[in-house]
């Protein structure tokens, strides 16, 4: 789709708002045109002596009509045509939205939200800009024009017309061959401008690694290049849009010359009125404003272009998860969750993070996946969840293809904590009820309770009503994630996702919400057909111990499985990492051997909510330099 | 009061630099002022040709086409002068922005980690940026406007007492009036566009917040709910944007209407002035020239609010980045040379949020060419005592000293020089190989920085490549695997050639066969210099002279291996676990 018919088909949404626009426009600016005219035949009754107080008075009350008329004609366009600009931007805006709320993470792994939010502000606000100022001035400058031509040769001398005029002709030549340069340079300006945010953002992202080596100076003469380049395209930018906005009034001015000559010599010979030439002369300064706005309108159309096709790029982007045609709707997504031969690389990449897995799990069991960081156990959980699509017949719901399922299907069915548990603006109750249009307060506050939140909570300014900022940034990382665990428990669907969900909160709270869980899936019919199938990946053991099933991952492919116990016996990696996780902080109690809970958690071990303070604003949360990028 | 306060501040900081631009701005100046008197000239050339040479009983054609020959080389006159100070101030506005720009980066670069902790790398960036761009408006767009259109106005004043005082002093009653509106419209004007920004900002947040969870969002099924939540905030600027711009017209048209009255009422009180013999018709003529072109420089005037505001927000932003200063003051003591690498931590702590200590009471000697490891849990402070050692953070009691200096007062440079650090995250920049390992510094030679990369194992691997060393890698470097990044970090490292190298978790991220790799670089890079290895691997840390265990900001235990092992401590429980893996492995 090319840009342009962004703009084509937004007009053409609007016909009746536009055309009057511009004719009130249009309207407004011949009407100012007439007011020289006025003044004028005010010059001619007075130069030819005929004039009384009344013709002056009525002369007056004309100026002042005229006056009112364009005005109001003016108003009335203007407001109309940057109310339509302002809508079609909303629009835009709404557009852009819709269209990225449908679009898979492997698109939000191309493109920054950075980025997409700078389309979604400076692209619509330029495309906005075309609209409104873009429309407006061209309408003026052209209107102006034409209404002064006319008043100039209908009433005074098409020759003297002619020569006042026609320096201002030149102003198309001008704008047609010193456009494009301006342009070009002007890109070229961006891109030095550019160059140097880059350099700045490698500077204060690698930082450390600045400092650490000592290299500042280094850094700092990077930047004065690209400091110094731009100082350059802008120089070179300037001088070719200063000659441009100087040439345009030296055209007019000329055109004044050949008035004050030409005109004065026509006076002089009494081929027209001083009136005529009166009117002339405020012609040429009526005319100047117009003239250098149409100018500029060439600038805010260049400018337009570029972004225009941008939008359309975006709003013509298709998800890549998609339903497949004939997707199953109405089918409940339940049953026996079966992995089979499970291989996977991301789109555009040339080596699989993930080896021919396979593993089963059935409805009332829990399975826990256990992996380093890179270990491919988040892509297990996106592809669970079809944030990608796995292959064919790889992984099976019901005995169905996930692929066969309707992406509405799944997502009712599946009921997940993401990690760092991403929460959203908004009310606590609001967040725990998320996948409810009127969030149930009992229901929520149940929830709460098995996520060992609800006393949390209560501690919180406004309890429930608590509004939690941006990305939940008023709450500590721990409640959070407990936030997160209570949302999916709402949700109540059949397939339960946790990634990650416990990380930072402390393993006495860990451990009671693990427990809470367990309970509630015993007593609401565990193990039958009925119960739901739960998966939890971890980097932290305690977290998986209790499932049924354990996978322990690395560099994508199956390296242990089996239940905690036996894993424990195998003595590999996940009977060593057992040891690392839990012996180096239990003390000095001389025990060896870790199977009571006494010995899993030790009554001294340090009470991590003391680091994390409820309630507390986000500056004042303590940073684990680990956590620093 | 405080407003009074910030805005002293940003004046005083941009003033300096101003200052050299003095002689350039003073003719930018005057070059303004003559393009704005040749304009204003023009009525007045009228008023002459119609009283003295058209209006007269016998008309002199040839004074008119001398008089309009006069003015097309004013004209063109104009023309030059008006370009070239347009150039000129340009020319002026991008000096001082760049050189604002240098000193920034220069400034943001000496300041300490604690404020790259503080505040988000899009906050540091904008400030840089678009900050230093809107200055770049104030001066090349705000300043020549402003001086152009005051002048205008102040020499149209000027004319009109000279040709007619009384009808002048009528017309000066309107500058009051046009002052208030201004005022007025100012006020308004910025109460609504404060309005409009708010919403802008909240429907920036929703946005971003939006596009970071996209994907719960979807996993939810939300995203219609979200949508709306979205358009509710659209909507809600879209009326603050529309209610800013009928405010922005309702002025406009307003001066615009106090133009077209003005006109009429010189047209009656000019024109009975005129036909009772007390004004000429030229004068009127020219009033009516002059009162038209009152207008347009206050409209100017008015439109450049909106950059003057922009700039002192950015003002103002600068200003501040220029008064943080850098926590971490360097030293200026004669350090020994050469350095010996020896290394003292003395009850040593560290908060890095003010009433939470990760370190607590930290004693630890080491000797010149000592290879030390230290072993704990993530969040033990293994990384915080590295980070006091390259002076990141200042401990907040205790001393850390090398050689028997405390940090504090090593210069900086030699600091660097002396103590290297791996880290786990490798940061790489945009830029070829060679200048990445050898940090853009064109003072180490090609030779020098094949050689390190032969001694940690990273050429083969480099030569493979395309282009060998001068393969561009792009800013995330994503075309190297992780331990292909280590080792150019390793060899980066080497170039420098410290006494004391830190590894910090730098193999942990790696897989077995790279690390394997990486480690035996490292043992050949190690040769001689004192070691300090965060280490998760029994192998690393078997090797080492010795041991440190920390376990919640505190060293439990410490010493060799063997000494270690006898003491039934956490270490000995640890050393089974791995070996166990080991056997398995």
């Amino acid at each position: 789709m090319s840009g342009l018919r962004i703009v084509t088909v937004h007009c053409l949404q609007n016909p009746s708002s536009y055309i009057t626009g511009i004719l009130f426009i249009a309207a407004s600016c011949v009407l100012a045109t007439w007011i020289p005219r006025l003044l004028g035949q005010v010059t001619d009754s007075l130069r030819y002596g005929h004039a009384g107080e009344g013709d002056i008075a009525g002369f007056a009350r004309m100026i002042v009509a005229v006056g009112a008329g364009r005005v109001i004609a003016g108003w009335a366009g203007r407001f109309l045509t940057h109310m339509k600009g302002r809508e079609l931007t909303y629009t835009l805006r709404r557009e852009l939205f819709a269209k990225w709320s449908t679009l898979s993470p492997s698109y939000y792994h191309t493109k920054s939200s950075g980025e997409l939010i700078s389309h979604a502000l400076s692209d619509v606000d330029i495309v906005g800009d075309l609209v409104t100022l873009g429309l407006n001035m061209s309408v003026t400058g052209i209107a102006t024009l034409i209404g002064t031509f006319w008043q100039m040769v209908v009433h005074v001398d098409w020759k003297l017309s002619v020569a006042s005029v026609g320096p201002l002709l030149f102003i198309p030549v001008l704008v047609r061959r010193l456009g494009p340069a301006i342009r070009s340079q002007s890109h070229r300006a961006q891109e030095a401008l550019d160059a140097m945010s880059q350099v700045t953002g490698e500077a204060v992202w690698g930082v450390r690694a600045v400092k650490a080596f000592g290299q500042e100076a280094v850094f700092n003469s990077r930047f004065e290049q690209r400091a110094e380049a731009i100082f350059e395209e802008k120089m070179r930018f300037a001088r070719l849009s200063a000659l441009f906005s100087s040439l345009v009034p030296l055209m007019v001015n000329i055109g004044f010359v050949f008035i004050l000559g030409y005109g004065g010599f026509l006076v002089a010979t009494k081929a027209i009125s001083l009136g005529d030439f009166v009117a002339f002369t405020l012609y040429a300064v009526l005319l100047r404003l117009p003239l250098e706005q149409l100018s500029n309108v060439i600038n805010i159309v260049q400018r337009a272009v570029p972004s225009l096709d941008r939008l359309a790029t975006l709003l013509s982007v298709e998800p890549e998860i998609r339903n497949r045609p004939g997707a199953l709707t109405g089918q409940v997504f339940h049953g026996d969750l079966l992995v089979d031969r499970l291989t996977f690389r991301y789109p555009g990449s040339d080596h699989d993070v993930l080896h021919d897995l396979s593993f089963s799990v059935r409805p009332g069991q829990t399975l826990g996946i256990i992996g380093a960081v890179g270990s491919g156990k988040s892509t297990l959980a996106d592809l669970l969840i079809r944030l990608y699509d796995p292959p064919s017949g790889s992984i099976r719901i019901g005995g169905r293809d996930i692929l066969d399922y309707s992406l509405a299907t799944l997502r009712k069915g599946v009921a997940c904590v993401p990690q760092e548990g991403f929460l959203f603006s908004g009310t606590v109750l609001e967040n725990i009820g998320f996948s409810d249009e009127e969030p149930d307060e009992a229901r929520a506050e149940r929830c709460a309770v098995i996520a060992v939140v609800h006393e949390s909570i209560l501690q919180l300014p406004e309890g429930y009503d608590t509004e939690v900022g941006e990305r939940g940034a008023r709450l500590s990382g721990g409640q959070k994630q407990r936030l997160a665990i209570a949302r999916m428990l709402y949700k109540d669907a059949p397939f339960q996702l946790l990634d990650d969900p416990l990380s930072a909160v402390d393993l006495t709270t860990e451990r009671r919400i693990l427990d809470n869980l367990r309970t509630l899936k015993a007593s609401s019919g565990g193990g039958a057909s009925s119960g739901k199938i739960t998966i939890i990946i971890s980097h932290r053991l305690s977290a998986v111990q209790h499932a049924d099933e354990i996978l322990v991952l690395q560099e994508g492919r199956i390296v242990e499985r089996g239940s905690h116990e036996t894993l424990l016996d195998s003595e590999g990696y996940y009977a060593f990492q057992w040891s690392l996780q839990n012996n180096l902080f239990s003390g000095d109690d001389g025990k060896e051997g870790n199977d009571d809970d006494k010995a899993y958690f030790p009554k001294d071990f340090p009470d991590n909510e003391r680091q994390e303070p409820d309630a507390l604003p986000a500056v004042f949360q303590v940073v684990c330099p680990e956590d620093l990028p | 009061m405080k407003d009074t306060l910030s805005q002293k501040g940003w004046v005083s900081t941009l003033f300096p630099y101003t200052k050299p631009h003095w002689r350039g701005f003073s003719l930018a100046f005057i070059l303004i002022v003559v393009v704005v008197l040749i304009d204003l000239a023009q009525p007045l050339l009228v008023r002459e040709v119609i009283d003295r040479y058209i209006s007269s009983s016998n008309p002199d054609i040839r004074a008119i086409l001398r008089i309009s020959s006069v003015y097309l080389v004013i004209v063109l006159l104009s023309f030059g002068v008006a370009w070239y100070q347009e150039i000129l101030l340009q020319r002026i506005g991008l000096m001082i922005v760049r050189s604002i720009r240098i000193d920034l980066f220069r400034h943001i670069q000496s300041l300490s980690l604690r404020y790259f902790d503080r505040y988000n790398p899009g906050r540091i960036l904008t400030n840089v940026v678009s900050d230093a761009e809107a200055l770049n408006n104030f001066f090349t767009q705000f300043l020549a406007y402003m001086i152009r259109s005051l002048f205008t106005l102040g020499f149209i004043m000027i004319f009109m007492a000279r040709l007619d005082l009384k009808m002048a002093m009528y017309c000066f009653l309107l500058v009051p009036v046009i002052v208030v509106t201004v005022i007025q419209f100012q006020r308004i004007l910025q109460a609504a566009n404060a309005e409009a920004r708010r919403r802008l900002g909240l429907l920036i947040g929703f946005l971003s917040e939006n596009l970071g969870g996209m994907s719960v969002v979807q996993m939810f099924h939300q995203e219609t709910r979200q949508s709306r939540r979205f358009d509710a905030r659209n909507k809600a600027y879209l009326a603050a944007s529309l209610s800013e711009n009928r405010r922005f017209m309702f002025f406009f048209n307003v001066t615009e209407t106090l133009a077209d009255l003005t006109v009429a009422a010189l047209v009656w009180f000019g024109g009975q002035g005129v036909i009772h013999g007390t004004v000429s018709f030229g004068v009127l003529y020219a009033f009516i020239g002059y009162i038209r072109r009152f207008f347009q420089p206050i409209s100017i005037i008015l439109m450049q609010m909106n950059i003057l505001q922009a700039s002192i927000v950015a003002f103002r932003r600068i200003g501040r980045t220029f008064a943080e200063m850098p926590d971490i003051a360097e030293g200026c003591c004669r350090v020994p040379e050469p350095v010996s690498g020896a290394i003292r931590f003395e009850g040593v702590s560290l908060e890095y949020t003010p009433g939470y200590p990760v370190l607590h009471d930290i004693d630890l000697s080491v000797f010149p060419g000592d290879k030390i490891g230290f072993v704990g849990a993530t969040g033990a402070g293994k990384s915080s005592v590295m980070n006091l050692l390259t002076r990141f953070y200042d401990v907040t009691t205790g001393v850390v000293s090398i050689d028997g200096v405390n940090i504090r007062d090593w210069p900086f440079e030699a600091l660097r020089r002396t103590v290297g650090i791996v880290q786990q995250d490798v940061t790489l920049f945009a830029g070829t190989i060679l200048d990445n390992v050898r940090f853009f510094r064109t003072d180490i030679t090609a030779v020098r920085v094949r050689e390190a990369c032969l001694l940690v194992g990273a050429d083969s691997f480099i030569q493979c490549l395309p282009k060998g060393y001068d393969t561009v890698l792009s800013e995330r470097a994503s075309t190297l695997s992780a331990g292909e990044r280590q080792l150019l970090s390793l060899a980066r490292v080497l170039i420098f050639d410290p006494r004391i190298l830190i590894l910090d978790e730098a193999t942990s991220s790696l897989d077995s066969g790279a690390e394997e790799i990486l480690q035996e670089a490292i043992h050949k890079v190690s040769a001689g210099r004192t070691l300090l290895v965060i280490a998760h691997r029994l192998s690393t840390v078997r090797e080492m002279d010795r041991i440190v265990v920390l376990e919640n900001g505190r060293i439990v235990e410490s010493g060799t291996h063997a000494e270690l092992l006898g003491r039934q401590g956490s270490y000995r429980r640890l050393y089974h676990a791995w070996s166990e893996q080991d056997k398995a492995a």
